[in-house]
């Protein structure tokens, strides 16, 4: 197997222990992304003396010499962030983010800046600046977002780690979408200085894209400036729950997630119990309410009067809709905030996950972003925000593992733990990929099937 | 009076009195956008959330009530 395929983790020992060099890695990695990425429009800007420079002075930290991307999100000190958007609302400069200081530090190469939705404002990755991410499963397929150059990345595999953002589920809906492990942190916990919302944003965290769990494990601890230990799972008390979430889901993504969630049981010996949190759907409006109100202090009538012609329609129109939404929204949105913050604690009490599909069907048509779920079509957006906002409102750590597939296209079963518990979280995943014998995380998609490489 | 989710008065109304002005794409888009929301939103305003007080700047990586 060529160095450019192994997990992370690999290639980072494998260069630790001088049988792959990493500067032929490097070389071998852009030559990659210049052969794949016009399939899949993952990278959208590389800069090879840049990483050539930064490999020069890469310290022997955990991640020396191994090859990464990096959302649109975070500035570099030789390029400031764009959102995947022609205007931003904020005033952005290159510099040292927090993202790229704990990549530096610990030895990593920034060998591009992964594409994302326009403004980080949908599921589905189909709209940016630089032209749409593509699903290396079905590049047809929308690859998720925000997060979707990140995730386009890792599943074609220009590199094994990818670091993304999730304000509303923007890692958890690209590695669904693009058969991936994500990792959405306990809100503060990883790095996010420099990005431009960091000071005003309580719903935003970085965090790992990676093939799987133990990936996740050594990218995460790289951004939380800490280690994951590893630490088993068992007797794991698995929650669900009777709600829109687990219920108004395409038939193949609930069987696929239901049989996932019997394996964890099995692996773990464990329990499925269910749990009552009421109130998932006002929970996941109040998130996108306080995600997209705590940003409009950049924002004026005057302003929007005169936005660039080259955001797309959607942004144009919603950057006014916003000024619309009442605060008295805003206020009981914090107060949901509250309530579903001590729902989950009790929740928490009683067991140790809370499992639901982390989409509810898998990536609709790049065109047509639409879903067929049980209760009618409805927008990818629409349908799978229901899920995912409880963790960015509530601040809980959540990860989208890979649990099978339908016509070709990934399928991902989200884990959520308390506060602070991402080492059970990425135990979970672990436990699960052993108990489907790694086939999911292990399977390669389409884009990632071409041509081998010598390195 | 019934409450409406009505887009035309709501929007325009609200456009106009902030000195935003729309393009008929600008327009089509909210609509849209507040069929979606607007729902939801009315739900949410609904709800009793009275003796029930927001925590004052919440930790968000603890529990509530945590340290």
């Amino acid at each position: 197997m060529s160095a450019l395929d192994l997990p992370l983790r690999e290639q980072a020992s494998a260069i630790a222990a001088g049988s792959v060099e990493a500067a032929e890695l490097l070389e071998a990695t852009l030559e990659r992304i210049a052969q794949r990425n016009p399939a899949v429009n993952a990278v959208v800007d590389s800069f090879p003396e840049r990483s050539r420079e930064m490999l020069a002075k890469a310290p022997k930290g955990p991640l020396h010499g191994v090859p990464v991307v990096i959302k649109d999100e975070w500035p570099l000190p030789w390029r400031a962030q764009r959102f995947g958007a022609a205007e931003m609302f904020a005033v952005t400069a290159p510099g040292e983010s927090g993202p790229y200081r704990a990549l530096r530090d610990a030895g990593a190469v920034i060998v591009g800046v992964a594409n994302m939705h326009e403004l980080g404002a949908s599921s589905t990755g189909n709209t940016s600046v630089y032209g749409p991410a593509r699903n290396p499963w079905n590049t047809e397929r929308c690859p998720g977002g925000s997060s979707s150059g990140p995730a386009a990345a890792v599943a074609a595999r220009l590199v094994a780690g990818a670091v993304g953002a999730d304000g509303v589920g923007s890692i958890r809906f690209p590695a669904a979408y693009c058969g991936l492990t994500g990792l959405k942190p306990t809100f503060g916990r990883s790095a996010m200085a420099g990005h431009h919302l960091a000071s005003i944003s309580s719903t935003i965290v970085s965090g790992p894209l990676c093939a799987d769990a133990a990936d996740c494990r050594l990218l995460g601890s790289v951004l939380f400036g800490e280690g994951l230990a590893a630490g088993g799972a068992a007797g794991l008390r698995i929650g669900i729950v009777t709600d829109t979430v687990s219920e108004d889901v395409a038939p193949e993504v609930r069987a696929a997630c239901e049989e996932g969630i019997e394996a964890l049981r099995t692996e773990t010996a464990g329990e499925v119990l269910e749990v009552k949190v009421e109130g998932i759907e006002q929970g996941s409006l109040a998130s996108v309410l306080i995600a997209n109100t705590e940003s409009l202090g950049d924002v004026s009538p005057e302003r929007l009067n005169h936005l660039n012609p080259e955001l797309s329609p959607i942004a144009r129109g919603f950057a006014k809709y916003r000024m619309l939404l009442p605060a008295a929204a805003s206020v009981k949105a914090q107060r949901v905030r509250t309530l579903m913050r001590h729902r989950l604690a009790a929740a928490f009490e009683e067991v140790d996950l809370i499992a639901w599909p982390t989409v509810p069907a898998v990536a609709p048509p790049l065109e047509a972003p639409l879903v067929e779920l049980p209760s009618g079509t409805l927008s990818a957006d629409q349908a799978n925000v229901r899920g995912a906002g409880l963790a960015n409102l509530t601040g809980i750590p959540s990860i989208s593992v890979p649990v099978g597939f339908a016509g070709g296209l990934p399928i991902g079963l989200q884990l959520q733990a308390a506060w602070g518990r991402e080492d059970l979280l990425l135990d979970a995943a672990e436990a699960l990929e052993r108990a489907n014998g790694r086939r999911w995380v292990e399977a390669l998609s389409p884009v990632a099937e071409a041509e081998p490489s010598e390195v | 009076m019934e409450a409406s989710n009505r887009a035309d008065d709501f929007i325009s109304a609200g456009l106009a009195s902030l000195g935003i002005i729309p393009d008929e794409v600008d327009l089509a888009v909210m609509a849209a956008a507040h069929q979606l929301f607007w729902p939801p939103i009315r739900d949410l305003l609904a709800l009793d959330t009275s003796g029930f007080e927001a925590e004052r700047c919440p930790d968000l990586s603890r529990p509530p009530g945590d340290g």
